[in-house]
């Protein structure tokens, strides 16, 4: 599949470059090492960090219908882009920089709200933190919008918004493996444990959990690649709900399978979808705008087919 | 008595402008036994058990657990000592019976390590001990309560720890559950293990007790054998309302006095 996607595109045709081309072409060869590989190695590594980071936050939450987005990280990083883009620079690495500090920011925001929240257990005071966090950043895009020069600085922001890895170099690669890689690393390291934390408090505890680090430790780690990787893509949605669902649906409830499928599943979504982003029209279609269509048709189908479970006693 | 946990002193409040839920409660747990922890709803019960398993920390007082105290314990040692079965446990997963079990092997896998053979096969005979092997792959949430109790205790034995905490392991089952659990629970006393429950029903203590610790608003009521604690007056004063204590050929039982009730 992944040798597949370098081939597909719309050079010198759309959808296929042949291998002859590809071997006689150097414009061919440039274009597939130069932009398509970094892009596709991108975007296999965005679909695997968000469905880790869905898996564990999904566990840790003890909610199957918690995302990446859900503790102000990616309304964080929207905010963050959008100053850059606006005041500080828009060269793609200072948009990334300030994008990742500012989901770390809210993520700290919220993680620090959670424990000043006198009622409540520890899931419903950080959903609740997370909630006002991402309001907080979601109206400061807002005012940005508005303040932002509608001719050049508003469009960019717009696409940003809307995700893709259009512009995707070998560079910004660098910059987001060595947050991306750590983050899949500690997730598949710890794919049983985080079962236990998915119990009772009382319970994980009396099994030997420290709830509180291990938590902050997967955390951390899932939440800063998911970050990073947000800032060069852009907020796309959907991935990190939907697949880890899709995962546990055939792998059974224990992460210890769940989560690396979720973590396959989650890159040969994401390359695919980018292959469509890419190909199917002449422009290119902003890649979180597929990833939400084709998710919300897999949600809705898996709703009404399937039957989603959510149990929310307790 | 050979003792295998005391507290001493014991104060708890949930937060410093709540209410008082044990106060200087001091208490000792024989080794070896089926400890019933008796007394009405709210008194502070589950609390206690938490305390003993290193959940909550009183604000004073102190904890010892076989012969040192809470605080020298790690968190894994501790797990290794003392399991718990919690009132309700709510799994908002679809885990399977054998692999909720299996996560009583937690105590000896560092947060990175994969259950191996062994603990596989300690997972299996534990769901045979429970009497649940062929439950193994049906998922937990979707079995009756009485089935799920047994699958708790089944997580229990996995953990292999010899002193067992159940906060009312009873409630809510019909009769004969009941007497599964509860001859478990008796089986497991005979086989060595420490074992520590909670409920509000005096007839489910009496049938699996062997020690028999009433409580009342935050302390200690009584404390000792059947004969010393099972008492119509101890029992008529906490529960605030008129009972009799049946003996007869091998059985004591509580009723409620229906002649003095208003």
């Amino acid at each position: 599949m992944f040798l597949a996607s370098l081939l597909i595109g719309r050079y010198p045709e759309p959808f296929w470059m042949p291998l002859r081309v590809l071997r006689d072409d150097p414009l061919a060869r440039q274009l597939v090492l130069k932009l398509r590989l970094p892009r596709l190695i991108t975007a296999l590594l965005l679909g695997m960090v968000l469905s880790a980071a869905g898996s564990a936050l999904q566990m840790i939450f003890r909610n199957p219908l918690v995302e990446p987005g859900f503790l102000g990280v990616s309304q964080g990083a929207a905010f963050g882009a959008a100053v850059s883009i606006l005041w500080l620079n828009r060269h793609p690495l200072v948009i990334e920089l300030s994008a990742t500090v500012f989901s770390l920011l809210a993520l700290a925001g919220a993680y620090f709200l959670s424990t000043r929240i006198r009622y409540g257990g520890w899931v419903l005071r950080l959903i609740l933190s997370g909630v006002a966090v991402s309001a907080l950043f979601s109206a400061g895009v807002g005012v940005l919008k508005y303040i932002a020069d509608p001719l050049t600085e508003l469009p960019e922001l717009t696409f940003w918004m809307l995700g893709g890895l259009y512009s995707v170099t070998w560079r910004d690669l660098a910059f987001v493996l060595p947050f991306a890689l750590p983050g899949i690393g500690v997730a598949y390291l710890m794919r049983w444990r985080v079962n236990l934390l998915s119990l009772n408090d009382e319970t994980a505890f009396s099994l030997g959990a420290s709830l509180g680090r291990e938590r902050l430790i997967l955390l951390l780690f899932t939440v800063s690649a998911t970050a990073a990787l947000t800032a060069i893509s852009g907020i796309i949605g959907w991935i990190g709900l939907i697949i880890p669902h899709i995962a546990r649906r055939i792998f059974g409830a224990s992460a210890e399978k769940s989560l690396p499928a979720a973590m396959l599943l989650g890159g040969l979504f994401s390359m695919i979808a980018d292959d469509l982003a890419r190909t199917l029209l002449p422009g290119e279609i902003p890649l979180g705008i597929l990833t939400s269509a084709i998710g919300a048709i897999l949600f809705i189908y898996l709703m009404i087919s399937l039957g989603i479970k959510v149990r929310s006693h307790g | 008595m050979d003792k295998i946990i005391s507290l001493e002193g014991i104060h708890f409040q949930y937060h410093p402008l709540d209410p008082v839920v044990l106060s200087d409660l001091s208490l000792d747990i024989p080794s070896q036994k089926v400890t019933a922890i008796l007394g009405p709803n709210g008194t502070g019960k589950t609390t206690l058990l938490h305390i003993l398993l290193g959940l909550l920390k009183p604000s004073q007082g102190n904890t010892w657990v076989a012969g040192k105290e809470h605080r020298e314990y790690s968190r894994r040692q501790l797990s290794r000592l003392i399991g718990l079965v919690p009132q309700f446990e709510s799994i908002p997963f679809n885990f399977t019976v054998y692999e909720y079990t299996l996560m009583g092997r937690s105590p000896y896998l560092n947060p990175f390590q994969l259950p191996g053979n062994t603990d596989h096969e300690i997972a299996c005979q534990s769901l045979e001990a429970a009497g649940i092997l062929h439950l193994a792959e049906k998922p937990v949430m979707e079995i009756s309560g009485g089935e799920r109790q047994l699958v708790h205790i089944a997580r229990v034995f996995t953990q292999g720890t010899p002193i067992l905490l159940l906060d009312e392991p009873t409630a809510h089952l019909d009769l004969q559950n009941q007497n599964r659990i509860l001859s478990l629970l008796k089986k497991m006393a005979a086989g060595g293990a420490t074992t520590v429950m909670t409920t509000h029903d005096p007839n489910a203590a009496i049938y699996a007790a062997d020690y028999f610790v009433l409580m009342n608003r935050g302390q200690i009521a009584a404390a000792g054998p059947i004969e010393e604690v099972i008492t119509a007056e101890n029992l008529s004063a906490i529960y605030q309302t008129p009972i009799r204590v049946e003996k007869g050929n091998g059985y004591v039982m509580v009723v409620m006095d229906k002649e003095r009730m208003q």
